[in-house]
């Protein structure tokens, strides 16, 4: 499959999937290294979509234009809608529990 | 039934409102007491409209005019048409039939009053259909002229009221009534509930448009070059929006606005994306800084645009923009966690507000000042604070309270002791 495609194209799907686990990488060190649930909920979903938007990009890419591409790219919205509103479920969970922003000077929780 | 003066007398009212900037700080402090009863002066004005809350709010404003003492109750509708318009007729008598509910319920209102009928009457009319009326201050100049002719003190709003239907103009009616002299109150009464409302609103528009959608989404799945696709296919989508059509779609679709919004959506779509990918970048950089600085803060925001779909295309677009994650939306109050100054900034600009607007109201509504011009954006923790944290353990999740607004609990040292924390 991959000798049908032009070299540019693997490029750019070799280049998508590199993103995709880059930003993947950064979620993942931002859920580790910072403070609290807040910005936590930040990158968890943040570098997420993009890191997963890259991801499928690349899928759809490899495809091509197909059924399934298309699918992919059918997804990729899907993931734009539901993760800013998990996001903000969680978010809004620690707010109504009295979950108090962590500040500069704040320990670590 | 129009009035033909309030152009001509509105324009001393307008041009005599002054000190926006005092009227814009008081603003937040207005809202604790929102309940308060207002100055009694001689009438007070209720514009109307044909909202799920208008029952409630005749109800509130005939308890207020006797509390207070109003001699009169207007009830006005005013016009969103112009005299001369092909349908104009057919709306006005459109909306002299709600005049006509509205004043029979307040009339009614006032016998069932415990002993004698209090002295107060109750007025109707039509105005500002000799004019096209475009935004709040056009509203405000109808109704401020209004008031005066009618020696009238007081306004009293209806949460839902939008007279426009697409557009929604509370926040700014609010504010630009501010800048009168009349007083104003929104009126404390909940929406009903939802379930409520989806009974009531069956329409064949929205079951085209849920069905088409369905049934483009269901090929879009399958093969639209398949028969037995097609087939399948009717048959879901007719039982989708059989089922959901009044559930998911909430104001009904209109040929030239509905389309319009679509295409201006799939502008706003690579807009977003664009943003989203220039924030990422800068995300990570902060990410994977070894100092790690941030500067985590809580801010509020009051943005103008519609509840319903609007607010939530704005909300998970601030949320989808990373830095920045929207926590609460409290009417149109929305609290915003950003990660770092710049983030918070971005925000405070207000763009995705702006293209909000543009997605749902088209070019000429986009244009508004930014929230920090209009003083709408405050920040809740840290060294630039400029308000309290509203802790959200005193309202309990709530919805909005009868008052409008909780009380916001101080809750200034970053250090307090927050038991609930169990996280991480």
């Amino acid at each position: 499959m991959i000798d049908a495609l032009g070299t540019a194209r693997v490029a750019l799907v070799v280049a998508f999937t590199l993103l995709g686990l880059f930003f993947t990488f950064v979620s993942m060190t931002g859920v580790l290294r910072l403070p609290d649930v807040y910005s936590r909920a930040h990158t968890a979903s943040q570098a997420d979509t993009l890191g997963a938007g890259f991801g499928l990009a690349a899928v759809a890419l490899t495809i091509g234009w197909e059924a399934a591409g298309v699918k992919s790219v059918l997804l990729l919205f899907f993931i734009f809608v539901t993760n800013p509103t998990a996001a903000h479920a969680i978010a809004r969970a620690a707010f109504e529990e009295g979950t108090v922003p962590w500040t500069e000077g704040d320990e670590r929780r | 039934m129009a009035d033909t003066d309030a152009a001509g007398d509105a324009d001393d009212e307008g041009a005599g409102s002054g000190t926006a900037g005092g009227d814009a700080a008081d603003r937040s402090g207005d809202d604790a007491d929102r309940g308060a009863p207002a100055a009694p002066t001689g009438g007070l004005v209720v514009p109307v409209e044909p909202t799920p809350t208008l029952r409630a709010t005749i109800a509130y404003a005939v308890e207020a005019a006797v509390d207070d003492g109003f001699s009169t109750i207007h009830l006005v509708e005013i016009a969103s048409w112009r005299n001369g318009d092909p349908d104009a007729d057919s709306r006005a008598a459109k909306a002299e039939r709600v005049l006509e509910r509205a004043e029979a319920w307040a009339n009614s209102d006032l016998d069932d009053l415990d002993g004698d009928r209090p002295p107060v009457t109750v007025a109707t009319e039509l105005i500002g259909a000799d004019e096209y009326l475009f935004g709040p201050d056009d509203y405000v100049r109808v109704l401020a002229a209004y008031a005066k002719e009618h020696d009238a003190g007081a306004v009293l709003l209806d949460p839902e009221y939008t007279p426009v239907g697409n557009t929604t103009l509370l926040q700014p009616l609010e504010f630009a009534l501010s800048n009168t002299s009349l007083t104003v109150e929104t009126a404390p009464v909940t929406r009903p509930t939802r379930r409520e409302r989806l009974r009531s609103e069956a329409t064949g528009g929205r079951f085209v448009a849920m069905f088409g959608f369905s049934l483009a989404f269901y090929l879009l799945l399958g093969d639209p070059f398949y028969w037995f696709d097609w087939v399948t296919g009717i048959a879901t989508a007719a039982i989708v929006s059989i089922t959901l059509s009044r559930v998911s779609i909430d104001t009904e679709p209109a040929i030239p606005r509905t389309p319009m919004r679509v295409v201006r959506g799939v502008i706003y779509v690579p807009v977003l994306l664009f943003e989203i990918v220039k924030a990422n970048v800068e995300i990570a950089r902060v990410i994977l800084d070894p100092r790690l600085p941030i500067e985590p803060t809580l801010n509020r925001m009051r943005v103008i645009v519609g509840s319903g779909l609007p607010l939530m295309t704005l909300a998970n677009s601030i949320t989808l923009t990373p830095g920045t994650l929207t926590v609460r939306a409290r009417d149109s109050d929305l609290y915003v966690h950003s990660l770092i100054p710049s983030a918070r900034d971005g925000l405070f600009d207000g763009s995705l507000e702006r293209w909000t607007r543009f997605v749902y109201y088209g070019r000429a509504s986009a244009r508004l000042p930014t929230p920090r011009e209009r003083d709408d954006c405050a920040i809740l923790q840290g060294p630039d604070a400029t308000e309290e944290l509203p802790i959200a353990a005193a309202d309990g999740g709530a919805e909005p309270s009868e008052s409008g607004e909780t009380p916001p609990e101080p809750d200034e040292g970053s250090d307090a002791a927050t038991p609930e924390v169990t996280d991480g």
